[in-house]
């Protein structure tokens, strides 16, 4: 295969692995209400795709998955995702490749970190429209990434055996 | 053998004569059995008891699975018949069901003539934990616009449709943050904001703010859109007064509501498309 091939091989890969946990998303767990909150795994791809592809890679990955939760996902603002999760993508290639190891827990830190920052915007954004709600927003960050982060092994798993599939020839 | 009929032949027969006279005299003159017919049915009577338990055994054992069978036919068919029945009885709730929502339809129809709704289907509840949206499954080649009330048949405000596709609309839920409403208290005519609020949609609640100062609420007041503006129609139920508090400032009161609608159970909506715009 040709470099070209190879990455268009790549990234069909990792688009039908994302469709498959969108999926899941869509018809399983949006279902699975536990503490008043479902879990939700868009973080986690950003985070656990970019722990594995590196910076550039991931970023661009995240911002794309970022435009998709935004055309399917009602927010507080039009681009709330595709504005956060490049930057969660960024933080979690530059945790695991300048901090931690690309493993499984380097995924799930990354995963705890892309959280974080997707729940401190989301309490930002609150608050610049005039409806502060730090605890508020705390208590659903920290309630959504306890129901959440165990799918980041599941995940972790699916998403490498794609990078290993896709990167045998290195 | 034919050498000892030659000989004893005749002793024989005479023999047998004289047992045969002697059976016939014994049975003549007993008020009983004879008792050799006796002894021989007492040799008899155990083998043909177990003759007889042996054939009711067989018998049995037909009946048996003649019954099995016809049970098993007849519970099949018994089965089938519940299933049936169950499944009349889920269809008679359904549509029981949809005849209650019709009526109140119908009732709500009549006290609005000016409401132009269409029926909906919630195809998908919230889709992020940050957000309370609905999904329908009507949009913009159904009338279906932006800024249309969503409502219940007992015209219990749901929402309002924040985006509409051209076979679906995202309707943001009553209790939703980016949510705000004119809102009248019905009982005491005071006019003031119905908006979300993140700390109390977990709760499925919502507030009322910038109620003039003097204004008296009770547990229970019962809170309606106002209509002013022409925006939304009026009248149609938010929800009712739970609580009063002080906002952080301490300088101004608000509402807690709870919506009238049952945000969390609901299956079917009606988006309301046009209305008549009372001044």
């Amino acid at each position: 295969m040709t470099s070209r091939q190879e990455t268009f091989f790549k990234w069909a890969l990792y688009t039908g692995a994302t469709a498959i946990c969108l999926l899941i998303q869509g018809l399983v767990l949006q279902n699975m209400v536990v503490w008043g909150v479902f879990p939700f795994v868009y973080p986690i791809l950003a985070a656990t795709v970019s722990s594995l592809e590196g910076s550039i890679n991931g970023t661009i990955y995240s911002l794309i998955l970022g435009v998709v939760c935004d055309l399917t996902i009602p927010g507080s603002i039009p681009c709330f995702y595709t504005l956060i999760f490049p930057l969660v993508g960024l933080c979690g290639a530059l945790l695991t490749r300048g901090v931690l190891s690309s493993g499984w827990l380097g995924a799930a830190v990354a995963s705890i970190a892309a959280f974080l920052f997707t729940g401190l915007f989301h309490a930002l954004i609150l608050a610049m429209s005039g409806k502060a709600a730090w605890s508020g927003a705390a208590l659903v960050c920290g309630k959504e990434l306890a129901v959440s982060i165990l799918l980041a092994i599941p995940i972790y798993v699916l998403f490498h055996a794609v990078y290993r599939k896709s990167h045998a020839n290195d | 053998m034919k050498h000892f009929l030659k000989e004893h032949g005749l002793w024989i027969l005479f023999a047998s004569a004289v047992i045969a006279v002697a059976l016939a005299l014994l049975s003549f003159f007993s008020a009983n059995s004879s008792p050799l017919a006796n002894l021989a049915g007492v040799i008899t009577s155990p083998f043909r008891s177990a003759g007889s338990a042996v054939v009711g055994w067989f018998s049995d054992k037909q009946n048996y699975y003649q019954d099995v069978t016809s049970l098993k036919q007849e519970n099949a068919a018994l089965k089938k018949q519940i299933a049936d029945m169950e499944s009349e009885i889920r269809q008679a709730q359904s549509d029981s069901a949809e005849n209650t929502r019709l009526r109140e339809l119908l009732n709500l129809r009549e006290q609005r003539k000016d409401f132009e709704m269409e029926s909906a289907t919630i195809t998908e509840s919230s889709s992020s934990n940050w957000t309370s949206s609905l999904t329908l499954n009507r949009g913009t080649e159904h009338g279906v616009n932006p800024g249309d009330c969503v409502i219940t048949e007992s015209g219990y405000l749901v929402g309002v449709v924040k985006e509409a596709g051209l076979n679906w609309c995202t309707v943001l839920t009553v209790v939703d943050t980016d949510t705000s409403l004119g809102a009248q208290v019905f009982r005491t005519k005071a006019i003031g904001v119905a908006e979300g609020d993140f700390s109390l949609m977990s709760k499925d609640q919502l507030r009322l703010d910038y109620l003039p100062a003097n204004t008296q609420l009770l547990n229970g007041d019962l809170v309606v859109t106002s209509g002013l503006g022409g925006y939304y129609p009026s009248g149609l139920v938010i929800g009712k007064v739970e609580g009063v508090q002080t906002d952080d400032s301490g300088a101004a009161k608000y509402a807690i509501l709870s919506p009238s609608a049952d945000l969390n159970n609901l299956t079917e909506v009606f988006i309301i498309k046009s209305f008549d715009i009372v001044d």
